[in-house]
């Protein structure tokens, strides 16, 4: 597979996984974009030792992991201020509840769920993690029940 | 509890993203690799700069003292080893260990930290040390003609300078470094405590 198709196939995938870890629009943005930039320096080092799934959400959870590190992003993107929060309002309430949600988790949390939703296989997630996979399905358990039980008080059902 | 009634992976996927085309993402990335580029260059041309600053020194005021000479040595010296220091081995890498699992990476992180913050706290300690004397030993030669109170004064000034350096910029930097080790050490003790609840269940 090469850089473009990677990059048609995941961005989505990846923006959301950010998304979900400091829901935040332009910093999901700039955290999806440095990804897909240490994809492009690392293609030639993948060799089929995991999924080139499993390899890239690595790689994006763990620069997601890695944000306490940097002062400073490394990239700013060009989006105009309000588009961001243009884009937010015209969600429904529902999802950016969910996401809302989601961020409050503990980091790890909100990576296996963000991957769990994406339709990872719970195989992959624990390789992704580095849990056994009893142990992610166990959180991926209590994740869906905390986040049920918030959707609940909060009457978004 | 029932999770069914409410269909998490849908709304998930509803979410709003907005793709810069490939297009657009190439220029990014041209842009951070020229970025990186420029920091590096513009780094050696200040290192550059400076020793031939020092050297055109030497030969325009031809200095007579030893302790003058030793003075700038020293000083280009301690800027040579600082910058080359600092350019290979504090220079935080992207890409270390980034295709790992998460648990590793947070780990391999906190080594790399602790690694860079033991050279940092180093190498400050030793740039402002031999700075100062390096700058002090320049100075005696040029000192030496002024007046008591104008030797005072500079060579005070100087030493106001360093300390300023020792005891307000050097312990910045280290807490600065200090905090995010305790953040990784956190967040990699988080990740540990919570699959061994797990395991415990």
């Amino acid at each position: 597979m090469d850089f473009e198709q990677l990059y048609e196939l995941y961005w989505e995938k990846i923006f959301r996984l950010c998304m979900g870890f400091v829901n935040d629009y332009a910093t999901a943005q700039d955290l999806a974009q440095e990804t897909f930039i240490i994809v492009w320096e690392k293609q030639d080092t993948f060799r089929n030792e995991a999924n080139i799934g499993t390899w890239i959400f690595r790689i994006a959870s763990n620069n997601c992991l890695r944000q306490i590190e940097k002062q400073k992003r490394i990239i700013k993107t060009d989006l105009p201020p309000n588009l961001a929060e243009e884009r937010s309002h015209s969600l429904e309430p529902q999802i950016l509840f969910l996401y809302k949600c989601i961020t409050d988790l503990p980091e790890t949390d909100r990576i296996i769920i963000s991957l769990e939703l994406e339709d990872v296989k719970q195989a992959e997630i624990a390789k992704i993690v580095g849990l056994s996979e009893a142990n992610v399905r166990v959180k991926i358990h209590r994740i869906k029940e905390k986040l049920t039980k918030k959707f609940k008080e909060n009457g978004q059902r | 509890m029932d999770n069914d009634n409410i269909d998490f992976k849908n709304l998930w996927k509803q979410q709003i993203v907005s793709k810069p085309n490939l297009e657009e993402f190439m220029v990014q990335l041209n842009k951070f690799k020229k970025a990186g580029l420029k920091t590096y260059w513009i780094t050696n041309a200040v290192l550059a700069l400076t020793s031939v600053f020092l050297v055109c020194i030497w030969v325009f005021y031809q200095p007579q003292f030893t302790s003058t000479k030793i003075g700038l040595v020293l000083t280009i010296l301690t800027m040579v080893v600082y910058f080359v220091v600092y350019n290979r081995l504090l220079k935080p890498s992207l890409y270390v260990g980034v295709v790992q699992s998460n648990q590793n990476y947070v780990q391999g992180l906190i080594t790399i930290k602790k690694k860079q913050q033991f050279m940092q706290s180093t190498m400050l300690s030793l740039y402002f040390g031999f700075l100062t004397v390096g700058i002090c030993l320049y100075m005696y030669e040029y000192t030496r003609f002024m007046s008591p109170v104008t030797t005072m004064v500079v060579y005070g000034l100087t030493i106001a300078w360093s300390a300023l350096n020792w005891l307000y910029i050097r312990p910045k930097q280290m807490k600065k470094q200090q905090l995010i080790i305790d953040e990784l050490i956190t967040k990699s003790k988080e990740i540990r405590v919570d699959s061994v609840d797990d395991e415990m269940e």
